[in-house]
């Protein structure tokens, strides 16, 4: 016996072309839904991942911008203001505090980068406490410094690349013209670490003439309050407190008003294709209108018309839902690249993820807002009366 | 018929996805600025094209293999697998194609050093750019009159002279190091022409020729 879904299947048959641009329309606002909404967890993930990567939770530095100064760490930036190695100590002592680590920029011009110079960052670390505060870190061959002044360096596995370095061979600290030894390769980490060549803090402070410092990585204690300790860190003179969970916080906050701005468009996407739905189911129950009426005079219930034209909304959502998100999980990666392109700060890893659960809601969704626009034609169809229907063609 | 062109359609998606792919294998070498770098290296150029070969797509381990006997060495280069990303600029003028940019990443004595030559469509090099070299020396590679001394250069050329042990005949042999302390960067810069020479002989010339 045929099914009323066999019949409505066979009717979305009837006019292929139509059918055929509704189910696009309903597979591209899937599409673009369901990257979002794999954005919208994607990005949080990664940023996360990278402000963990870190190793600590607060930075102190010398006065300036905090802001520009966090999103110059988080990309392994430069320029950074100096200020004086006993703080650390003094932050040291705080009750709160499980670990410091002093940490030392420096860029260096190198005339011999590009056409018209280049500029070359190290990062001066001390090797008695960074190591302990990143225990992540693995190493492709070599291992950290043999000694805290050691002319030694640690290279970032994009870094060697890039450099062409393998341990054992020497790197050159250009202006200064100093050669290092390159004694560790670090494995990819897919973060910033990966393009950083990590310097003897010593050794750097000695190259740049130098006894201070830029940055003091600043790890909590486990429970502890850490908003009591920025507000105690704001009371030391001359430096400014950037905390990881408020660097967070301000990304987000960015992002969330181009993520409105997306998903209002995505919503007005979810509209036109479900306006589409309506049409296509409209007109095709317009078209119809004598074979419902016969099938009424056949004993049809108005329920089953209803069900009938229902099922064929039922069967373009979920196959145009179904293939969108296909669509999505096939061209993930494509989207990954295009958001990175388009944001002025993506962090490292995927940032569009999209797993079973999300597509099941997304399809929920879909079938959910399409069901409810078919509801009118089916209404429509059931209430045909069926002499009118008849005498009408 | 349909069949196939459903099978046509899924095969161009796969392709796209994959092709989407970022690359975390290894790093190609390409021009900083090619807007600026090609006008610079091609005067007369109006506009050009950007192609990417790997030695997987063009022909695999056999292709690898024929070029390190070329090269004289078992590896092409560290951190560069078989499916390293090379960049080819097919430089115009107007609608005439009039010649092509190739780079390779050379090792060096105290860093990476990044090769680019350009080249007429006979193979002739026309110009030589280090985009990357490093070492208290190192700008006297970079001058004039250094890349002057290989205008015209072929890869026939590097047939009586090998850039491995530094050692042969003719006019390579000839091209004084002008930064003697630099001696390993000196043969780097060799090496990475002949490579350069070599992968553009397998990757264009000898196609071109119909002798894969």
């Amino acid at each position: 016996m045929i099914t009323p879904f066999q019949i409505a299947y066979k009717n979305l048959l009837r006019k292929k072309a139509r059918t055929l641009l509704t189910l696009v329309g309903i597979m591209l606002s899937t599409w673009v839904l369901v990257s979002l909404f794999g954005f919208n967890r994607g990005y949080e993930a990664a940023l996360n991942r990278d402000i963990d990567n870190m190793g600590y939770q607060l930075m102190v530095m010398a006065k300036g911008c905090p802001y520009e100064a966090a999103t110059l760490m988080l990309q392994g930036g430069k320029g950074l203001r100096y200020m004086e190695p006993s703080v650390v100590g003094d932050i040291a002592r705080e009750p709160e505090v499980a670990q410091v680590t002093p940490i030392l920029m420096q860029a260096f011009f190198d005339p011999n980068k590009g056409e018209s110079g280049g500029i070359a960052g190290f990062y001066g670390v001390d090797p008695a406490s960074y190591p302990a505060m990143k225990p992540f870190l693995r190493f492709r061959k070599g291992g950290w410094f043999h000694d805290s002044a050691a002319a030694e360096v640690v290279m970032g596995y994009e870094a060697a690349e890039l450099e062409q370095r393998e341990v054992g061979d020497m790197t050159m600290v250009p202006e200064k013209n100093v050669p290092l030894k390159v004694v560790g390769i670090l494995e990819r980490t897919g973060s910033q670490d990966d393009g950083t060549i990590f310097v003897p803090l010593k050794t750097l402070q000695r190259i740049s003439q130098t006894d201070q410092i830029t940055t003091i990585g600043i790890k909590v204690k486990k429970d502890a309050d850490q908003e009591k300790l920025e507000t105690r860190l704001y009371q030391l003179k001359d430096v400014q407190v950037v905390s990881f969970s408020q660097v967070k916080q301000t990304i987000m906050k960015l992002i969330s008003t181009a993520r409105v701005m997306v998903f209002s468009i995505a919503i007005i996407a979810l509209l036109i294709a479900m306006a589409g739905v309506v049409n296509t189911v409209l007109m095709s129950v317009l078209e119809r209108k004598q074979e419902f009426g016969i099938l009424k005079t056949m004993g049809a219930m108005p329920l089953d018309i209803f069900r009938l034209v229902w099922s064929e909304t039922l069967i373009l959502c979920s196959l145009g839902g179904v293939a969108g998100i296909g669509f999505a999980l096939l061209f993930a990666r494509a989207s990954d690249i295009l958001v990175r392109r388009i944001l002025p700060y993506a962090p490292s890893g995927g940032l569009v993820v999209i797993d079973l659960q999300l597509g099941l809601l997304t399809l929920a969704i879909i079938m959910s807002v399409g069901l409810l626009s078919g509801l009118y034609p089916a209404w429509k169809a059931g209430s045909i009366r069926p002499l009118e229907a008849i005498r009408g063609e | 018929m349909r069949q196939f062109v459903v099978q046509i359609v899924c095969f161009i998606l796969v392709m796209c996805a994959a092709a989407a792919q970022p690359v975390l294998a290894a790093v190609g070498c390409d021009l900083n600025d090619a807007d600026r770098d090609v006008p610079r290296l091609f005067p007369d150029s109006t506009g050009y094209k950007t192609v990417y070969l790997s030695i997987a797509n063009r022909g695999g381990a056999p292709l690898l293999r024929k070029i390190e006997n070329r090269l004289g060495v078992t590896y092409l280069s560290l951190y560069a697998p078989i499916d390293v990303p090379y960049t080819l600029y097919e430089v115009y003028r107007d609608k005439r194609k009039i010649g092509y940019i190739h780079g390779v990443n050379q090792k060096g004595q105290f860093g990476g050093i990044q090769v680019f030559m350009s080249q007429d469509l006979a193979g002739r090099i026309k110009t030589f750019y280090l985009q990357k070299i490093t070492g208290s020396s190192a700008s006297k590679f970079r001058e004039a009159k250094f890349a002057r001394r290989f205008e015209g250069v072929t890869l026939r050329d590097f047939d009586s002279f090998d850039p491995v042990r530094g050692k042969g005949t003719g006019r390579i042999s000839e091209i004084v190091n002008p930064s003697p302390e630099l001696e390993t960067d000196f043969y780097g810069i060799l090496r990475g022409l002949k490579k350069n020479l070599v992968l553009m002989e397998e990757f264009v010339f000898a196609p071109e020729r119909g002798k894969p």
